[in-house]
């Protein structure tokens, strides 16, 4: 497997702007949403609504979520759920997300080749 | 009861198994038979057959060796994709997945002995039927044209070979030359699709034969996307095309392949090129099996089993759904829910609560993308909408541009996860 940096270059980017809540352990919802025990059979079941477009090994304009730290996952998944970071498919996709959803996404991905 | 040979042997079997250690008897794998190996039914075999690991026997019957999609089919078109890029074979599903792939045509169901029969008069059981065969046209929708006829006026509207002959006749165009489009009326598989394409020859014919014209005649008053469409036509091909809607005679229309000629309520026009693209139903093995209301097969959201039959569940363009729009991605989407719903029902695996999505992009110029899309929730009576999104007319370059590489990456996913 290729070795990823720690942040993932639109991290980097995202960070850059206002106060987001992604790697930002100390986000209230992003630490409450860690600290939710991740359902693996609902995470992996979830998942297949977003491999429609993230594939293991992106192409285009889908950035790569496969094993990225749960807790930026976490934290941009809370972005988009609450207008802080703009796209209009991921905000209609994390708006219907709740915590329990999140936490298990996260958790398969950041696990998932 | 029936006493085929089949129910026969399936009798030994389980005798002989009875009379062995339990253990045996699980050897006897619930069998699910997927029939056509498009986005729905490609979709569902690998879900059922990953997610089983091997505890669900799995089969899929699909007549063709390499699936070309209708997705992306436009940009062909338009040369911004090669042909091979659009197609894929099962290999992987057999595999990988251990899929037992069968390329023959299904012909019939019997639902009480739960088989279903191929044209090569082999005869495959089920316990779970998923039935994924796409649309067909509807005789005499337009009339003048028919299956006959489709060298000479063709539909493009399934892939593969169709679309490189449309695109041919496009090249071929004299100079200054005509290309007509006579577009369905709803419901019909992809709705920008018609639109999209003519986005796509007007591209190509700018750069070819930038004075021929383009003129859809259209039974529709309106279309999926319009105001983006319609802004950029104006912007990037400005006069090129004209759109005869029902007003005007759109919904009275008929063609004589021999003259080429199109008739539109009494005016009879002389064209170069006429893509039909005829109204549209249900793939003819879902009405075989007797699971149709009308043009399309009526299913329960939750788990898109058919109204008329729970061991049976249809997928994408051929089900009648209520408001996901008929798409590659929505016929995926259905079939992760079918695929969970099915294992849950076979096995003890858990079922969780159906979720859909769709996103429709549509690629109008270079660089030029736009998109639709929407979140849908099972309820009692069908998929129903919970919100959406629509691109917005005079949004800047680079949101387009971003757009559609987007689409670039979802086509590479997409196809990723139907066929491994
Ligand atoms: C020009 C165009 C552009 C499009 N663009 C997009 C787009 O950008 N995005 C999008 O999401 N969708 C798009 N679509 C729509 C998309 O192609 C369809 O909605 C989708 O393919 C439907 O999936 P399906 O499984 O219902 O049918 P299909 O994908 O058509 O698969 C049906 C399969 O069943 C097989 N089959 C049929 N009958 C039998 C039988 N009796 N026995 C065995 N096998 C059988 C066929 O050979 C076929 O392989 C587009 C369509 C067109 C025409
Ligand atoms: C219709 C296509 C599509 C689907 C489906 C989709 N995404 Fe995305 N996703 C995108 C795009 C495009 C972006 C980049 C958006 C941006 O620029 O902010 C993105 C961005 C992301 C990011 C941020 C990545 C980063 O590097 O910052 C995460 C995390 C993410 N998606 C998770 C998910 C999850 C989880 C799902 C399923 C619940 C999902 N996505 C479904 C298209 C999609």
């Amino acid at each position: 497997m290729i070795q990823r940096a720690l942040f993932p270059a639109s991290a980097a980017l995202a960070l850059a702007g206002a106060a987001h809540a992604a790697n930002d352990l100390t986000h209230p919802e992003v630490a409450q949403i860690m600290a939710i025990e991740a359902d693996s059979d609902y995470g992996a079941y979830l998942a297949s609504e977003c491999t429609a477009c993230h594939a293991p090994n992106p192409e285009g304009g889908i950035p790569q979520i496969h094993m990225l730290p749960e807790s930026y996952i976490v934290g941009a998944l809370v972005d988009y759920r609450i207008g802080e970071r703009e796209h209009q498919v991921m905000e209609q996709i994390a708006k219907r997300l709740g915590e329990e959803e999140i936490a298990a996404l996260a958790k398969y991905f950041s696990e998932a080749e | 009861m029936h006493f085929n040979r089949r129910s026969v042997l399936g009798g030994i079997a389980a005798s002989s198994a009875a009379l062995a250690a339990p253990t045996v008897m699980a050897q006897g794998a619930p069998r699910v038979v997927v029939v056509g190996g498009g986005a729905g039914g490609a979709t569902a075999a690998r879900y059922i057959a990953k997610d089983s690991a091997g505890a669900v026997n799995v089969t899929l019957i699909e007549p063709t060796r390499t699936y070309y999609t209708c997705f992306f089919s436009n940009l062909y078109i338009g040369g911004f994709r090669e042909m091979e890029s659009l197609g894929h074979d099962y290999g992987a599903l057999a595999a990988e997945y251990g899929i037992n792939v069968v390329h023959d045509w299904a012909v019939g169901v019997d639902r009480d002995a739960k088989t279903v029969e191929l044209a090569s008069g082999a005869s495959v059981p089920y316990d779970r039927l998923i039935l994924s065969p796409g649309i067909d046209f509807k005789d005499g929708a337009v009339p003048g044209w028919d299956v006959t006829a489709q060298n000479v006026m063709p539909h493009a509207y399934k892939g593969g070979s169709q679309t490189e002959l449309l695109k041919a006749q496009i090249l071929a165009m004299p100079e200054g030359g005509t290309f007509a489009m006579v577009a369905p009326p709803n419901p019909y598989r992809c709705p920008p699709g018609p639109y999209e394409r003519v986005s796509m020859v007007a591209h190509a014919l700018t750069e070819v034969n930038p004075t021929a014209k383009i003129l859809i005649v259209d039974p529709k008053a309106n279309f999926s996307k319009q105001a983006l469409f319609e802004e950029g036509w104006q912007r990037h091909y400005g006069g090129m095309i004209e759109r005869i809607g029902p007003d005007f005679g759109g919904e009275n229309v008929s063609v004589n392949p021999a003259e080429m000629t199109v008739d539109i309520d009494g005016q009879v026009e002389s064209v170069d090129v006429c893509n039909v693209i005829p109204a549209q139903r249900a793939g003819r093995i879902v009405h075989e099996a007797g699971l149709t209301d009308g043009d399309w097969a009526p299913v329960n959201a939750a788990d898109m089993s058919s109204k008329s039959d729970p061991e049976i569940h249809i997928l994408g363009d051929a089900a009648a759904q209520g408001d996901m729009p008929k798409s590659g991605y929505a016929a995926n989407s259905q079939a992760k829910v079918c695929a969970n719903a099915v294992l849950g029902a076979l096995t003890d695996s858990r079922v969780f609560p159906a979720r859909f999505s769709n996103t429709c992009w549509s690629l109008i110029a270079p660089e030029d993308g736009v998109k639709v899309g929407a979140s849908y929730e099972a309820t009692e009576e069908k998929i129903a909408s919970s919100g959406g999104f629509i691109s917005e007319t005079g949004e800047d370059d680079a949101t387009r541009a971003q757009t559609y590489q987007e689409s670039v990456g979802w086509y590479a996913a997409i196809t990723a996860d139907m066929f491994g």
